[in-house]
């Protein structure tokens, strides 16, 4: 076994510092790979969501380095299982950003990992692109480092009453949420569009999870006889409820998160109970050639709301990366990437269409698979198409779009 | 507004599922002198046994359930020797924490068993019924039913049968009457058993009930604590009125407080009974 001494140790970390700390300008016009991290659930609660998202990123890389990588430059990925856990997150998220040096880290997915990874990526100037909802992500001073592919809840909340009002029977409408940190943002949003086109919101409360019926506050909210109960939870206390709710004989509409209204919840509420529920989620733009490319290239990935988005995230890294000139690093990412996703410029759907009118000058406007990719200031996304799905035979069928 | 009948009746529900442990955790913590936080896991374990019967051996539910009152009282007789019998001599205090550890371990052995993700027995739901403006489902008046049932035996057992009547008398004064001949260990075991036997019986409930996940138990264990403070440690009849009271008022307080602060009630419970009266209601008696 040999062994290290200090002073060995010293000297050649002392080396390696020198070149990686050279100035960016010489590495540059080297074919040096430029390292990009992901950072998404392979484990854990959204350990059925990552994998499909790391192979939306792999295959958008093997584009972009067939097309002869950014600026000469090819990209190397590194990626961390972040195991739906934020100090499990954080861990990776510090091996990739000092010993990998990625420049963005893209793909998060729940709100946790983001938002405990964000103070680290913020601090060393990489950039973070993920798919968590909770409002907080890119809330505060991130200088711009952060920005989501995921609607904001305000959004969400927005587009749910936008369904709601385009059922002319629902004239009554009440909110029952679970205690989770959008569940007031996304309240509001829903109500406040609601009322503002007429209908009665009858009775809006939160509750807690774990308990074990929910026989008072479904007595409570049939009481005030809705059309339509908005259900915002998660999958388990949905089924408490929903159960609840047709033991106490409620006939009228539900609507939920398709994110809870699952093939779990059919299973678990049964389908007597199931039957008719409705739900909603953010829907990719199918009619973009980006999703076509998309669902051509990565296996399954039409099953999954959240690989359009990884696709997309890796694209727009890539494109403002293009847009630097040469320059590598978060800072440029984040410097430019409203105008590359955002208009006005020439619409393209892909790296390589991007690249090469950058190349030539001209300003570009990407538009993705998971919808336009408009970012505002504080890196949410402007608009995103949902999609309405009903339970219909024991089965959650896609019903309509609704278009922002 | 609802009528309040209504909410006396889930409250009444609720209770009666939260009487069996709540019983079990009141005699044991009499008997044994520590307060045993596992109770409340052993609702989750009893849960999972009946649906292992229920899915596995495609058992009808009333099998599952008994199988479950057999399966929880041995798994409460295992913990009992494993953990808290080397401990006896301790204070109370470190069986307390004992007890929490046992039942992070328990709910653990039933995640890698049966998976993180919440279930359901086999069983049809059906709509309630609806009689002079009041809902009553069947299933809640079976469970209702079943509970009483369950109670009034235990209490006839405690009051009646040589073996309860041997467990009181250890409850007492250990020391007595173990000089009196009686069986300390044994009566402790068979304790432990029925204590068992109704937390995992009133799991099955809840999971009939609502669903189940290997969260559930733990999630009862403040409104079982209420439960056997406001009866007063060590009364069997003192923990079913403290549960049913602990019941009536977490449901009907959802007509005054927003729902999330539910659990809030079963802490305001017991900090005004140990604030005004510590022994609980059955308490001069006990």
């Amino acid at each position: 076994m040999t062994t290290l001494t200090r002073r060995q140790l010293l000297k050649a970390s002392g080396t390696a510092g020198l070149v990686l700390g050279a100035p960016a300008i010489l590495r540059a016009q080297s074919k040096e790979p430029i390292p990009i991290g992901t950072l998404c659930p392979l484990t854990g609660a959204g350990g059925s969501y990552g994998p499909d998202m790391q192979r939306a990123v792999v295959a958008v890389v093997e584009r972009i380095n067939k097309a002869g990588g950014i600026n000469g430059r090819p990209v190397a990925l590194f990626h961390e299982d972040d195991q739906t856990n934020a100090e499990a997150g954080v861990r990776a998220a510090r091996k990739l950003i000092d010993v990998n040096k990625v420049v963005a880290i893209v793909s998060t997915w729940a709100s946790a990992v983001t938002l405990a990874v964000k103070p680290l990526c913020v601090e060393a100037k990489v950039f973070l692109i993920g798919v968590s909802g909770a409002d907080a992500v890119t809330q505060g001073d991130h200088k711009g480092y952060i920005a989501r592919t995921q609607p904001n809840t305000n959004l969400q909340g927005r587009m749910y009453a936008k369904f709601a009002i385009s059922k002319k029977e629902w004239k009554r409408v009440a909110y029952v949420a679970l205690q989770t940190p959008y569940a007031v943002s996304f309240g509001d949003a829903f109500t406040g569009v609601l009322k503002a086109a007429g209908v009665t919101i009858t009775d809006n409360f939160i509750y807690e999870d774990k308990k074990p019926s929910y026989r008072s506050e479904v007595t409570r909210v049939i009481a005030t006889n809705p059309d339509l109960i908005m259900l915002e939870g998660y999958t388990p206390d949905s089924v408490v409820m929903a159960k609840d709710l047709y033991k106490a004989g409620y006939k009228g509409a539900i609507l939920g998160p398709t994110f809870a209204i699952n093939a779990k919840f059919i299973e678990g509420a049964g389908g007597d109970v199931a039957e008719g529920i409705w739900s909603m989620d953010r829907a990719p733009l199918f009619d973009s050639p980006a999703y076509k490319e998309f669902s051509a290239a990565v296996p399954r990935g039409d099953q999954s709301p959240y690989a359009p988005q990884a696709w997309d995230q890796m694209s727009l890294v890539a494109l403002a990366l293009a847009a630097g000139k040469g320059e590598v690093s978060g800072t440029v990412i984040k410097d430019n990437l409203r105008a590359v996703s955002n208009p006005p410029g020439t619409v393209v759907y892909s790296f390589a269409d991007g690249a090469k009118l950058l190349a030539e000058g001209k300003k570009i406007n990407y538009e993705g698979a998971s919808g336009s990719c408009d970012f505002d200031q504080i890196g949410d996304i402007l608009s995103a198409p949902f999609s309405v799905q009903q339970v219909r035979k024991g089965k959650s069928e896609p019903v309509m779009i609704i278009n922002p | 507004m609802p009528p309040i009948a209504q909410y006396v009746f889930n409250g009444l529900v609720t209770g009666g599922i939260l009487a069996l442990p709540a019983i079990a955790f009141s005699l044991l913590w009499r008997l044994l002198r520590f307060p045993n936080f596992a109770v409340s896991t052993y609702l989750t374990v009893g849960a999972y046994v009946a649906l292992a019967l229920n899915h596995g051996l495609r058992a009808p539910i009333a099998l599952a359930w008994l199988g479950a009152l057999a399966g929880t009282g041995a798994v409460a007789l295992a913990v009992d020797r494993i953990a808290f019998r080397p401990m006896r001599d301790r204070r109370p205090f470190s069986l307390a924490i004992a007890s929490i550890g046992v039942a992070f371990v328990l709910e653990n052995v039933v995640r890698f068993v049966w998976g993180n993700d919440f279930r359901s027995y086999d069983v049809p739901v059906t709509r309630a019924m609806s009689a002079a403006g009041l809902r009553i489902g069947r299933d809640q008046m079976l469970i209702l039913g079943v509970a009483v049932v369950l109670m009034a035996l235990a209490q006839a057992f405690l009051l009646k049968s040589r073996l309860g009547i041997a467990m009181r008398a250890t409850a007492d004064n250990p020391l007595l009457a173990a000089v009196k001949g009686v069986p300390t260990e044994r009566v402790i075991a068979a304790a432990t058993f029925g204590g068992g036997a109704l937390a995992g019986g009133a799991g099955v409930f809840l999971g009939f009930d609502a669903s189940i996940d290997p969260l559930m138990g733990a999630g009862l264990i403040i409104s079982v604590f209420a439960a056997a403070i406001l009866g007063g440690v060590g009364s069997a009849p003192g923990a079913l009125c403290g549960a049913l009271i602990v019941g009536i008022v977490e449901e009907a307080g959802t007509m005054l407080i927003p729902p999330t602060y539910k659990t809030a009630i079963g802490f305001a419970i017991i900090l005004v009974v140990l604030l005004v009266r510590p022994t609980g209601l059955a308490g001069a008696r006990a």
